[in-house]
C-alpha cells in the first residue's frame, strides 16, 4: 500500500512538471498574436524576432547585443515613423536551442524579420532554415566567412575579419615597417579559427614571414609554453585572432616575459574588456574595428551617453553593431511600407549609406557589409586612432 | 630555450601536482572519482581574486579566505553529494562519480552567476617579483608554487604515515566497517579528508591565480580533466605518484608546444589515460595488485 | 487542419526528442552490462563526421552515409570496447572519458579533413533531400495543405519516429533474449556470470559496440537533421548530457533512458524563463536523484506497478477485477 502512495507522488509530481512545462508553452507561444489588430494605416508596425545568447559562458555578449537594441527600440517607437515590438528569444550558444526558437519565431506569422542569432555556428544552422523559409535574418555579431552567402534572405551588419584584419595588418606592417610576424590563435573556436583563416591568407598576400603558427584553446590559463617559443624566434609583430578574454591574458604574460612587440588582433580582442584584464600590457594592441566609442561624432557620442545613463557601463562594439542593426530594420520596414517579409527582405538590400554610430552603412550584392573600418590601438590605457 | 620551457613546464607541473594531490586523497580514502575537485580550484582561484584585487586586501588574506570557502565547500560537497550515498544498499559504485559530476556542473555555472563568465585579473605586487639569471627570467611565484607544491606532497606523506589522524585515514580507506569496529570515527575522518583534499584545491587555485593572470569559471573543467589524467599515470591514491604524473605532464605539454603541434597539447593527457590505463592500470608508480584498474 | 496542427517548431522539438532517445539507449545499454561509458559524444562524433564527410564530398546517398557512419562507430566501439575489458566502474569511466576528449582534439586539429572548429556546412539535409526528390516527381505539399517547412520536418519526423521505434523493438526484444539476460547477470556479479559459463569477454564487448553503433547513429541523424557540425557539439558537456538522460530517467529499463531523454529535451524548451540556471538544475537533478533515486524516476516497480494499473483496469471492465491489497 505504502509502495503504492510513493509510486503514485512520484508519478504526480512528474505529470505536475510536464503541466507546468505545457503551460510555459503556451504563455510564450500565444503572445505572438496580439498585434495583429494593428494593421490599420498609420506608421507600419512589425514584430521582429531577435535570438540571442542571453545564458551560459558567452552571456556577456548577448546582454550587449540585446541592450543595444533595447535602447534602439526605445529611441525608433519615440520618433514613430515605425512601430517595431521585439521578441527576444534565448538560445544559450547552442545551434539545436537557436534552431528550435528561430523555428518558433518563423512560424509565428506577425514576425516579419529575425535579428541574431549571436555566433556563426548557430547561424550556419539557422540561416540556410531562414532562407527556405523567406524570412529575412540579420547577423550583428557572426564574422565569420561565408555568412551572407548562405542565402538572400540571410545578411549582417556586424564588419567581417576579411575586412578588418587587413586593414589593421597594413597599416602596422607599414608603421613599423615589419618582416616577419607570429601568428596565435583560438582553433576550437569558429570565430577565432576563422580570423587566422584571414590573417595567414593576408600575411601570405603581403609577403610576410610567418615564423610559426601556434595554437590555444578556450579557458586555456597557461600560455607561456608557446610565448617562449615566439620569444624565441622573435617577429616583428605578433598576430593573435582571439576573443579578448584569452587574447588579454595572452598579452600579459607576453610582456611579463618580455615580448614588446604589438599585438595585431581582429573583431573579437576588440574591447575595453582588454585594458581591464590586462592593464599596461594591453599596450601596442592594434585592432581595426567599425567601433570607436571617443569618435568625435555627436551621433556616437549622444548613444555612448544614453547607453551609460541606461546601463551602467561604456558599450562596446557588440551594443553598437545591434543598436545600428535595429536602425537598419526599421529603415528597410519604413522603405518596405509593410509589415511584409519579402517587400522587407527587397527593401533591406537596397540600403545604401544609411548613417548610423558605427559610420555610414551599405549592403553589398551578397548581403554583406560595405564600411571602412577604423584601425585604433592601445596607448596610454585606452583606445586611441592608430596613425 | 630549453631551460625556459623546463621552467614553464615545472611550473605548470607543480600546479598540475597539487590539483592531483587533492584528487588522489580522495581517491585512496574512498574510491572515490571527485569529478568536483576541478570546481572547487576554481573556487578558491576566485576568491583570491575577489580578496586582493576587488576588495585590496593582502595576499595572505586571500589564502585564508580561499582555504576557508573551499574548507566550507568540501564539508557541504562530503555531506550533500557523498554521505548520502554511503553504506546504503543497492547504490552502484558509480553513483558518487555522478553525483560528484552534478556537483560540478552546479559549481561552474554558479560561478557564471556570482564571478561572470570572463576572465579576471588577479592583480599582485607579489606575482611581479622576478630574478634574472642571464637570459633567463624566473618569478618569484614560480619557484613558490613548485616549493608549495613539494612541501605539500611531503607533509601529506608524513601526515598519512606517522601521525595518528593519518594512521586512521588508511585504515579507514582499508576498510570501513573494521575500522569503524576498532574504533576510528570514519564519519570525521572522511569529512575531514574531503575538507583537506578541497583546501588544497583552494591554495592550487590562487597559486594559477598569481602565476597565469587568469581566473575564469572554465578553468575547473580542464583542470580537473588534466588531474584526473595525472592521477591515473601517478597511480591511485599514490601521493608521490601523483606528484611525479604532475610533473610529468607539465613538461610533456610544454615541450609538445616548444617543439611539437601545439594543437594537440590537450590530447596529450588523456592519450595518456588511455595508454596507462590499457597497459599499465596500477600507474607509473603504483605496486601491480590482482584487482588495481578494476 | 493538418497545416494548422503542425508546427515546425514543435515537430523540430521532437525530432530533437527522438535524437536523444537513441542516444539514451545508447549508453542506457552500456549500462546494462555494467558498464559506464562516457565516450558516446566520441562515437557519436565519429558517427557524424563520417556521414557528413562522405555525404559532402563523395556525394554518397543520405541513408548509406548514416548507415556507414553507425558502421564506423561500432568498428571504433570495437577497438576500444576490447582493450576497455581489462577496466570497470570508474576506471573505464575516466577512459572513454579521454577516448572522447581525444576525438574531439582530433576533429578540431584535423583541419584538412573536418576542417577544424569552422565545422562542416552544407551537410545534406535530411527533409530536405527527400522533400527535393519528392518535387521532382511532381508531389506538392499543399495537396496535403502543408507549407514547405512543414512538411519537411514532417518528413523529419517520421523517418525518426520509425527509427525509434524498430530500436526500441529490438531493445526491448534482446532484454528478453538470451543476450538481454547475459547482459544482466554480468552487471549482477561478473564472477557469478563467468563462473555459470556466460562468455564475459563477448558480452561485454557486444553491449558496448552496440553503444558505440548507436551513438555513431545518432550522431549522423543528427549531422543530416542540422546540416551542420562542429566539434564543439561532441564535446565533454555533450557526454554529461546523455548520462543525464539515462540517469534522470532510470538506468535499469529502457524506458528509463526514453523517458529521461524526452524530459530533459522538453524541459529547457518549456521552461524558458528558468533557462538561466538550467544547467545549475541538471546538476542538482544529479546530486539529488543519487541520493534519494539512483535508480532513476523509472525503475522495475515503477514498471510493475503501472502494469498492474492497467490490468485492474481491464479487470474492472469485464467485471471480474478483483482486488488486490499491497
Amino acid at each position: 500500500m505504502r509502495k503504492i502512495i510513493k509510486n503514485s507522488y512520484l508519478l504526480i509530481s512528474v505529470f505536475m512538471l510536464l503541466i507546468l512545462a505545457a503551460c510555459g508553452n503556451d504563455t510564450t507561444t500565444t503572445d505572438g498574436n496580439d498585434s495583429e489588430a494593428e494593421k490599420t494605416d498609420g506608421p507600419v508596425s512589425a514584430k521582429i524576432g531577435v535570438i540571442s545568447y542571453l545564458t551560459g559562458p558567452g552571456a556577456a555578449y548577448g546582454e550587449a547585443i540585446t541592450n543595444g537594441f533595447n535602447l534602439a527600440l526605445e529611441e525608433i517607437n519615440e520618433k514613430g515613423e515605425v512601430k517595431i515590438e521585439l521578441d527576444i528569444q534565448d538560445s544559450a550558444g547552442k545551434q539545436e536551442q537557436a534552431l528550435s526558437v528561430a523555428q518558433k519565431l518563423m512560424s509565428s506569422d506577425d514576425i516579419v524579420a529575425i535579428l541574431g542569432p549571436t555566433l556563426s555556428t548557430e547561424m550556419n544552422v539557422v540561416g540556410p532554415e531562414a532562407d527556405m523559409n523567406g524570412i529575412p535574418i540579420m547577423g550583428t555579431s557572426t564574422t565569420a566567412a561565408g555568412i551572407p552567402q548562405i542565402g538572400e534572405y540571410v545578411f549582417r551588419n556586424s564588419l567581417p575579419e576579411s575586412l578588418a584584419i587587413p586593414a589593421a595588418l597594413e597599416k602596422a606592417v607599414e608603421k613599423f615597417d615589419a618582416k616577419s610576424v607570429a601568428i596565435l590563435y583560438g582553433n576550437d573556436d569558429l570565430f577565432t579559427k576563422s580570423g587566422f583563416d584571414t590573417m595567414k591568407a593576408v600575411a601570405e598576400d603581403m609577403g610576410l614571414d610567418i615564423v610559426t603558427i601556434e595554437t590555444f584553446q578556450k579557458g586555456q590559463s597557461d600560455y607561456n609554453a608557446l610565448l617562449t617559443k615566439i620569444k624565441d624566434l622573435n617577429p616583428d609583430l605578433i598576430l593573435a585572432s582571439a576573443l579578448y578574454n584569452e587574447g588579454a591574458v595572452i598579452m600579459d604574460q607576453a610582456r611579463k616575459m618580455g615580448i614588446e612587440v604589438p599585438f595585431i588582433g581582429g573583431n573579437g580582442f576588440n574591447s575595453p574588456q582588454v585594458i581591464e584584464i590586462a592593464g599596461p600590457a594591453s599596450e601596442g594592441l592594434i585592432v581595426a574595428t567599425p567601433w570607436f566609442g571617443d569618435k568625435e561624432d555627436p551621433k556616437v557620442q549622444e548613444f555612448v551617453g544614453k547607453y551609460e545613463a541606461k546601463y551602467g557601463k561604456k558599450p562596446d562594439q557588440f551594443a553598437a553593431q545591434a543598436y545600428d542593426a535595429l536602425y537598419i530594420m526599421a529603415e528597410g520596414l519604413k522603405n518596405a511600407g509593410e509589415a511584409d517579409r519579402d517587400a522587407l527582405r527587397d527593401a533591406l538590400a537596397e540600403i545604401k549609406d544609411l548613417d548610423g554610430v558605427l559610420g555610414k552603412f551599405s549592403f553589398d550584392e551578397e548581403g554583406d557589409v560595405v564600411m571602412d573600418p577604423t584601425v585604433l590601438v592601445i596607448k596610454d590605457g585606452k583606445f586611441q586612432l592608430f596613425e | 630555450m630549453l631551460l625556459e620551457q623546463l621552467i614553464n613546464g615545472i611550473t605548470l607541473g607543480s600546479i598540475y601536482a597539487i590539483v592531483a594531490l587533492g584528487f588522489t586523497l580522495v581517491f585512496g580514502v574512498l574510491g572515490i572519482i571527485n569529478m568536483a575537485h576541478g570546481e572547487i580550484f576554481m573556487f578558491g582561484a576566485f576568491i583570491g581574486v575577489i580578496v586582493t584585487s576587488v576588495m585590496g586586501l593582502p595576499l595572505w588574506v586571500a589564502f585564508i579566505a580561499a582555504i576557508a570557502v573551499t574548507a566550507v565547500l568540501g564539508y557541504m560537497l562530503e555531506r550533500i553529494a557523498l554521505r548520502p550515498l554511503r553504506g546504503k544498499q543497492g547504490v552502484s559504485h558509480l553513483a558518487p562519480l555522478i553525483s560528484t559530476i552534478g556537483v560540478s556542473i552546479l559549481l561552474e555555472n554558479l560561478s557564471h552567476h556570482l564571478f561572470g563568465a570572463g576572465n579576471q585579473p588577479f592583480r599582485n605586487a607579489f606575482a611581479e617579483i622576478q630574478i634574472q639569471i642571464g637570459s633567463i627570467t624566473i618569478y618569484l611565484v614560480q619557484i613558490l608554487i613548485f616549493v608549495i607544491s613539494v612541501a605539500l606532497m611531503l607533509a601529506l606523506s608524513y601526515w598519512l604515515s606517522k601521525t595518528k589522524a593519518g594512521k586512521a585515514l588508511r585504515a579507514t580507506a582499508e576498510n570501513l566497517e573494521t575500522a569503524s569496529l576498532l574504533g576510528v570515527n570514519t564519519k570525521r575522518t572522511i569529512t575531514t579528508t574531503v575538507i583537506i583534499a578541497s583546501v588544497m584545491g583552494g591554495i592550487a587555485g590562487i597559486l594559477v591565480g598569481m602565476a597565469f593572470n587568469s581566473v575564469n569559471p572554465q578553468m575547473g573543467l580542464s583542470m580537473g580533466l588534466k588531474g584526473l589524467a595525472i592521477i591515473i599515470l601517478g597511480g591511485m591514491g599514490n601521493v608521490k605518484g601523483a606528484m611525479a604524473g604532475g610533473l610529468l605532464l607539465g613538461i610533456a605539454e610544454t615541450l609538445i608546444v616548444a617543439y611539437g603541434d601545439s594543437g594537440y597539447r590537450d590530447a596529450v593527457a588523456f592519450i595518456t589515460i588511455i595508454f596507462i590505463l590499457l597497459l599499465r592500470p596500477q600507474g607509473l608508480f603504483g605496486k601491480n595488485t590482482a584487482e588495481s584498474g578494476r | 487542419m493538418l497545416g494548422e496542427l503542425l508546427n515546425p517548431y514543435h515537430l523540430q522539438i521532437v525530432s530533437f526528442v527522438l535524437i536523444n532517445i537513441i542516444l539514451g539507449i545508447s549508453i542506457y545499454i552500456t549500462l546494462s552490462s555494467g558498464q559506464l561509458s562516457l565516450g558516446n559524444a566520441g562515437f557519436m562524433g565519429i558517427g557524424a563526421y563520417t556521414s557528413a564527410l562522405l555525404t559532402i564530398n563523395f556525394e554518397v546517398p543520405i541513408i548509406l552515409g548514416i548507415i556507414l557512419g553507425a558502421l564506423v562507430a561500432g568498428i571504433f566501439g570495437i577497438l576500444i570496447g576490447i582493450p576497455a575489458l581489462r577496466l570497470s566502474g570508474v576506471y573505464l569511466a575516466i577512459a572513454t572519458l579521454g577516448f572522447g576528449e581525444v576525438m574531439r582534439v582530433i576533429f578540431v586539429n584535423w583541419e584538412s579533413v573536418t576542417q577544424g572548429a569552422i565545422g562542416l556546412s552544407g551537410v545534406p539535409h535530411l527533409g530536405r533531400e527527400v522533400f527535393k526528390t519528392l518535387t521532382a516527381i511532381g508531389f506538392d505539399p499543399e495537396i496535403l495543405g502543408l507549407k514547405n517547412n512543414q512538411f519537411i520536418y514532417l518528413i523529419v519526423v517520421s523517418i525518426l519516429l520509425l527509427i525509434n521505434i524498430f530500436i526500441v523493438w529490438f531493445f526491448v526484444r534482446q532484454n528478453k533474449s538470451r543476450v538481454g539476460r547475459a547482459f544482466a547477470a554480468i552487471k549482477m556479479d561478473e564472477k557469478a556470470a563467468e563462473s555459470m559459463g556466460i562468455d564475459i569477454t563477448y558480452y561485454k564487448v557486444l553491449s558496448f559496440t552496440q553503444g558505440a553503433l548507436l551513438a555513431g547513429f545518432a550522431g549522423a541523424l543528427y549531422a543530416h537533421v542540422m546540416a551542420y557540425i562542429s566539434p564543439a557539439d561532441f564535446a565533454y558537456h555533450r557526454a554529461i548530457e546523455i548520462l543525464i538522460f539515462s540517469v534522470f530517467g532510470g538506468s535499469e529499463v529502457i524506458w528509463g533512458a526514453i523517458f529521461g531523454a524526452a524530459f530533459m529535451t522538453i524541459m529547457p524548451e518549456a521552461l524558458r524563463f528558468i533557462s538561466e540556471y538550467r544547467y545549475m538544475i541538471y546538476g542538482a537533478i544529479l546530486i539529488l536523484m543519487m541520493a534519494f533515486r539512483p535508480q532513476g524516476i523509472i525503475d522495475v516497480s515503477l514498471l510493475q506497478w503501472f502494469k498492474k494499473i492497467i490490468k485492474f483496469r481491464k479487470g474492472t471492465d469485464h467485471g471480474t477485477g478483483i482486488k488486490k491489497r499491497h
